[in-house]
């Protein structure tokens, strides 16, 4: 197991967000995480790495409690993620932002930096060369220059997928990564994912192109309204009268596209 | 004796509540620290005095002229120093924060080659008058700016709650975006707001004249600076929170006068503000425009 | 020859310049992790009546003066840093101005020690110093063919230039590595650098500490250029001048505030009418240029532009380094 939600909970206020879920991970697996909208699937991504503190529960990572942790702390234990609204570093080149992705696994501070000592200048050149790596793994190869406000948005998901791997996450995750792409995007985004697991880096997916997710996915969880209202293999979610339920009350056939 | 502290201490505090109003309106509203206010504060006690002791003229023309001149100034500050930036897409937070640091030394500078660096004494034909009370000294001068401060909070209050533009006013800082779908025309809101802003603050720059019985060029500065203590003080955009936060600082202040060491009544106001950050960020009475 | 090259009023402005130099960077610093610090002129005060007291009273060396004032100044910064960590934008902005507030108050106050608005003077001379330190090794100016007086004005200059290249050197080096990365991606999107693993704390309190470092080293130089120090070079229209080396010169790139500090010390002594409008000068320039150009005039474009320009011009004459900077 790599990761194990238990008895999660989180309120604003006086609204449930996130409500009693449950779910577990198993290493390797691409698991989705699908629902209406408003359903708490980012609020679900956002307490995983810490961004909002749990109203209640515990999250369990590689046999670690860490709810309480910081965020950064969370990424160098090993979970990264990508936003459904990108956040790139809009101003940086699509290879420094990678080079920030860096950041936790490396050492050089403020001494070593400046005086520019072998061991700076070593990780400097290993950094360097793992982000084009990276940004070759995303197809980007040919983007390593250019800010990354200026990419096209297919391209910024991907850069944005390349700067969360460059964590050595062991748990991805990825919110709509395929938000706004065109169909052969789609396709590629699908070999990419699957390229992710085979590196033997478990995903977390949420992904509202439902053929996307049945394709892709092991397993998946739904949630409707916070709460958690089906888990299963994709072919048990299709045939759920629960979520068809969910889905048909907000967004007909989206689960059928 | 602790009672007349007790009324400089109101006198004073009230004051300082009508600078830390024109501060908060335009927060609220505008989201921006309007680092300019105390200098247009100190334009208007120029104003006052210029009208009353050098003109002769009565103390009504002096708040007439103050608040007209004021109100211009509020104008074209708006105008010129924060719409520029309104219009650009990108602009850092900080910027409207540093273009009222620009005007405000502006004005700073310009009032010495107006009115020279001195200190300029302002009396009102009143200032003499005082009643006692078994064996307590009131001054009416004391008087007056107490009463002025709380009918201009009152009618600010008034104006808010109850009126159509104070209301389309609260909504334009509860949400720009939803105010404009709903009709409030808040570009004009935005240059109201800090009209009015800054014709407070002339008034209570006359205040200060009166009460201190002395006008530089520093005053701004000075007075700009607990206004904003005493926003931090009383929460960010909190109008009740500006007249709460006024009246604990001028009674602080006197009280450390009369009980302990005067040459520290003016760190008072930022020793307060970094403890009360510290413990709670959002003001001791919270955020956001409410009657 | 040399000796009628040698203006000491010359030197003097141009010893003011490095310092400002330093005080620009000093802000920029911890600009470049997005917070804005009004405190630098208070820190500056810290590093200046820090090492002017210790060098007077203690007869400490004026270097072991400085490197202590400096270091204060930084202490301080830490402190103020960590609890202010918490507060945005405007809200920082406003604290730090308050805080230097209030070491202006106490440096009035604490007449003990300070002198109170008098201030202190007597500080031990850099320049003087260096100067009795080389003719106890038997050293004359007169051997150079200058007096004594040019001498001296002549060191403070080549050693503040030495330390401000030193300055420039250090930061730049530090912005082209994982920290200077670390430090752009905060002030870039404080949430999304925490979900990349930066410890935003940590190097936002880092920023902080170093910018007071910085303006505690220019104040406790100054105070020794100087020779006498008084509270009102430390309040607030010392802290909106710093801001405005910055703000004109350019906040994205550490040439901006050089530039900055550099133009606006010496365009008041080479014009010498705009000498008593210089405030309102600064003023008008600070909202004109938050109006059209708010990063200030030199900016990654324009640097950028310069590059590739140098660029070409190397490849036609084909000598040119273009690996420049
Ligand atoms: N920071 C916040 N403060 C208050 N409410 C929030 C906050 N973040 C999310 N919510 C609320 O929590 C609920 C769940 O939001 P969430 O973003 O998790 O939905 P989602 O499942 O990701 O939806 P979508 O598919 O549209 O992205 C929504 O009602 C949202 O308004
Ligand atoms: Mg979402």
């Amino acid at each position: 197991m790599v990761l194990e939600i238990q008895k999660v909970c989180k309120n604003f206020g006086g609204l449930s967000a996130v409500s009693n879920v449950s779910f577990t991970i198993n290493k390797g697996e691409i698991f989705g995480l699908i629902g209406p909208n408003g359903a708490g699937k980012t609020t679900m991504f956002n307490l995983i790495t810490s961004m909002f503190p749990l109203t209640s529960g515990d999250i369990i990572f590689s046999g670690q409690t860490i709810n309480g942790l910081k965020s950064h702390q969370i990424t160098k234990k090993g979970i990264c993620r990508t936003f459904q609204n990108i956040r790139l570093f809009p101003q940086m080149t699509a290879q420094e932002n990678v080079m920030v992705g860096e950041h936790c696994r490396t050492k050089s501070g403020v001494f070593r930096s400046v005086f520019g000592t072998k061991f700076q200048r070593k990780e400097e050149a290993k950094i360097r060369s793992k982000a084009n790596e990276l940004l070759e793994f995303v197809g980007l190869m040919d983007y390593g220059d250019v800010a990354a406000e200026n990419l096209a948005y297919g391209q910024q998901r991907r850069l944005e997928i390349a700067r969360a791997m460059a964590s050595d996450p062991q748990l991805l995750l990825l919110d709509e990564p395929a938000a706004g792409m065109n169909e052969t995007e789609t396709s590629d985004l699908f070999q990419l994912i699957k390229k992710i697991q085979s590196k033997g880096i478990t995903v977390l997916l949420i992904e509202h192109d439902m053929p996307l997710v049945m394709k892709l996915c092991d397993r998946i969880a739904v949630l409707n309204f916070g709460k958690k209202i089906a888990e299963g293999t994709p072919a048990e979610i299709q045939n759920n009268p629960v979520v068809i339920e969910a889905y048909l009350g907000s967004e007909e056939d989206e689960l059928y596209a | 004796m602790l009672i007349e502290q007790l009324i400089n201490g109101i006198t004073l505090g009230s004051i300082y509540a009508i600078v830390a109003l024109g501060f908060t309106l335009v927060f609220g509203v505008l989201g921006i620290i309007n680092m300019a206010h105390g200098e247009i504060f100190m334009f208007g006690a120029f104003i006052g005095v210029i009208v009353t002791t050098s003109l002769q003229l009565p103390l009504w023309l002096g708040f007439l002229a103050a608040i007209l001149i004021t109100a211009i100034m509020g104008y074209m500050l708006e105008r010129f120093a924060l719409r520029p930036l309104r219009s650009k897409q990108g602009v850092s937070h900080l910027a409207p924060l540093i273009s009222t640091i620009g005007v405000s030394i502006l004005l700073e500078n310009l009032s010495h080659h107006l009115f020279g660096a001195g200190n300029h004494p302002f009396r009102a034909s009143f200032a003499e008058i005082n009643f006692q009370i078994g064996s307590i000294t009131i001054y009416l001068v004391q008087i007056v700016i107490f009463v002025i401060s709380v009918i201009l909070m009152m009618g600010l209050s008034f104006w808010l709650g109850k009126t159509k533009a104070g209301k389309a006013l609260r909504a334009t800082a509860e949400n720009l975006e939803t105010a404009s779908l709903l009709g409030v025309d808040t570009k004009r809101m935005i240059t109201m707001t800090v009209i009015i802003a800054s014709a407070m603050g002339g008034i209570a720059g006359i205040l200060v004249g009166m009460a201190f019985n002395s006008v530089t060029p520093q005053m701004g500065l000075s007075m700009g600076l607990k206004g904003l203590a005493i926003i931090i003080l009383g929460g960010m955009g909190n109008v009740k929170g500006a007249m709460a936060g006024g009246l604990i600082l001028g009674l602080a202040e006197t009280f450390i006068v009369v009980y302990g060491d005067s040459g520290y009544r003016d760190a008072i106001a930022f020793l307060a503000i970094i403890v009360i950050l510290l413990i709670r960020p959002q003001g001791l009475f919270g955020q956001k425009i409410s009657t | 020859m040399l000796a009628e090259l040698i203006n000491p009023y010359h030197f003097q402005v141009a010893s003011f310049i490095l310092i400002n130099i330093i005080l620009g960077i000093s802000v920029y610093i911890t600009l470049s992790t997005g917070q804005l610090s009004l405190a630098n002129a208070g820190f500056m005060g810290i590093g200046a009546y820090t090492s002017a007291l210790l060098t007077i009273h203690f007869d400490l060396p004026i270097v072991l003066g400085i490197i202590a004032g400096a270091l204060v100044a930084a202490l301080l910064g830490i402190l103020i840093g960590i609890p202010t960590l918490r507060l945005q934008g405007v809200y920082l902005a406003i604290v730090t101005l308050g805080f230097g507030e209030v070491i202006r108050v106490v440096f009035i106050n604490w007449e003990s020690l300070t002198k109170g608005s008098v201030g202190i003077s007597g500080i031990p001379h850099i320049g003087r110093e260096i100067l009795r330190v080389l003719k106890g090794f038997g050293f004359d100016p007169k051997v150079i063919g200058l007096q004594n007086n040019q001498f001296i004005f002549l060191s403070i200059f080549l050693l503040l230039f030495i330390i401000t290249i030193g300055v420039i050197w250090f930061f730049r080096r530090q912005h082209r590595s994982r920290v200077g990365r670390a430090f752009a991606a905060i002030k870039l999107d404080e949430k999304a650098a925490e979900s990349m693993g930066i410890n935003i704390t940590y190097y936002k309190v880092l920023a902080f500490a170093q910018g007071a470092l910085l303006s505690g080293f220019a104040g406790a130089l100054y105070a020794h250029v100087l020779a006498y120090i008084s509270p009102a070079d430390f309040a607030y229209h010392r802290a909106v001048e710093i801001l405005i080396f910055v703000v004109f010169g350019g906040s994205e790139v550490i040439w901006g505030p050089i530039f900055g500090a550099f133009f606006l010390t010496l365009m008041p002594e080479v014009l010498r009418f705009i000498s008593e409008y210089r405030y309102m000068i600064y003023g008008l320039i600070i909202i004109i240029l938050m109006a059209v150009r708010p990063q200030g005039l030199i900016d990654v474009n324009l640097l950028n532009w310069v590059k590739t320009k140098g660029k070409k011009r190397g490849q036609k004459h084909g000598t040119g380094n273009t690996k420049s900077m």
